[in-house]
C-alpha cells in the first residue's frame, strides 16, 4: 500500500480518502473470497431451515447463548484492541502497538477457550455432525469459523512478535493493517453467525 | 494538542461501545425467547448494522472510495436479504 500517498487527517493519523483499503490488496481479495464462502454457508443454513423449522428451533434452544454472548464480546473487544494497535503503529508508538496486539491475542484465545468448552459439552452429550441437520450446520459452521479464529490468533501472535523486534514503524506497517483487516473479517462473520444460529427462530 | 486528545472519546471507542450495546440487545432478545417476524428482522437488522460498523469504523472503509468502500456493505445486504427471505418464507410454512 502506498501509505505515504495518503493525505492524513490531523491528529487521527487516518487517511481522508483513498482508493484502496488499509493493508495488502491481496489480503482483501482473500477476505472477499472468505466472505463469499461464509455467505453460502449462511444462506444454505437459512434455506435448509425452511424445511426443518421445528427441528431447528428445538435444537437451537440447546445452545448456550451465554457462552455465545461472551464469545461475541471477546471478538468485538479483540477487534477494538486491534484497531488501537493499528492506530498506535500509525502514530509511531511501537510499544503501544505491541501491547494492544497481545491484548487482542488474549481475547482471541479466550474465544477459543469458551468455544472449546462448548464443543466439549456438546460432544459429551453425544452430539455429532450426523445427529441431525441443525447440529450438522451448527458444528460445521461454527468449527469453520473456529479455524479462522485460530489462524487469526496466529497472525496476531506473529505480528506482535515482529512489532516487538522493531520490524514496523509509523511509515512501514502494511502487514499490521493486513492482519488487522483479516481479524476484523473474522469478527464480522461471527456478528452474523451469532444471531443467525443462536438467536433467530 | 491534537484533535484526538481534545476529543472526550475516540471514535473507535464509541463504535466499540455501540457494538457491545447492540450485542447485549441481541442477547436479551434471545434470552427472553422473543418470537415473531418482527423480532427476527429486528435481530437481523442489528446484525447488519453491527457488520457495517465493523466495516466502516474498524476496517477503515469509511476512508475508502470506489469498489472497496461498498464491498462489505454489499455483502451484508446480500446475505441479509437472502436470510431474511428464507426466514420470511419459513414463517409461512410453519
Amino acid at each position: 500500500m502506498l501509505v505515504g500517498e495518503r493525505s492524513m487527517t490531523r491528529g487521527s493519523n487516518l487517511p481522508d480518502t483513498t482508493r484502496y483499503p488499509p493493508g495488502d490488496l491481496a489480503v482483501w481479495i482473500f477476505i472477499l473470497a472468505e466472505l463469499a464462502v461464509f455467505a453460502i454457508f449462511f444462506v444454505a443454513y437459512a434455506f435448509t431451515r425452511m424445511q426443518h423449522v421445528v427441528l431447528f428451533d428445538q435444537y437451537q434452544a440447546t445452545l448456550d447463548r451465554n457462552a455465545a454472548l461472551l464469545n461475541t464480546l471477546a471478538l468485538i473487544t479483540a477487534s477494538y484492541f486491534v484497531v488501537r494497535a493499528v492506530a498506535a503503529i500509525r502514530e509511531g508508538r511501537v510499544e503501544g502497538c505491541r501491547r494492544w496486539l497481545w491484548a487482542a491475542t488474549g481475547m482471541g484465545l479466550l474465544f477459543l477457550l469458551i468455544k472449546s468448552t462448548e464443543y466439549a459439552h456438546h460432544l459429551g452429550e453425544g452430539v455429532r455432525l450426523s445427529s441431525n441437520t441443525f447440529y450438522m450446520f451448527y458444528l460445521s459452521l461454527t468449527f469453520f469459523h473456529f479455524m479462522h479464529v485460530i489462524l487469526g490468533v496466529i497472525v496476531l501472535l506473529v505480528l506482535a512478535a515482529r512489532v516487538g523486534r522493531g520490524c514496523y514503524d509509523a511509515r512501514d506497517h502494511a502487514d499490521v493493517e493486513s492482519g488487522a483487516s483479516y481479524w476484523h473479517m473474522v469478527d464480522l462473520v461471527w456478528l452474523i453467525l451469532f444471531p443467525l444460529v443462536y438467536v433467530m427462530h | 494538542m491534537t484533535a484526538d486528545t481534545q476529543r472526550w472519546i475516540r471514535p473507535c471507542t464509541l463504535v466499540y461501545l455501540v457494538l457491545v450495546g447492540l450485542t447485549l440487545v441481541t442477547w436479551v432478545a434471545g434470552r427472553l425467547g422473543l418470537q415473531g417476524m418482527g423480532v427476527t428482522f429486528f435481530v437481523l437488522g442489528l446484525a447488519l448494522l453491527k457488520g457495517q460498523l465493523i466495516g466502516d469504523g474498524f476496517m477503515g472503509l469509511r476512508h475508502v472510495r470506489g469498489f472497496w468502500r461498498w464491498a462489505i456493505l454489499t455483502w451484508l445486504v446480500g446475505v441479509g436479504a437472502l436470510v431474511g427471505v428464507a426466514f420470511f418464507l419459513s414463517s409461512g410454512l410453519h
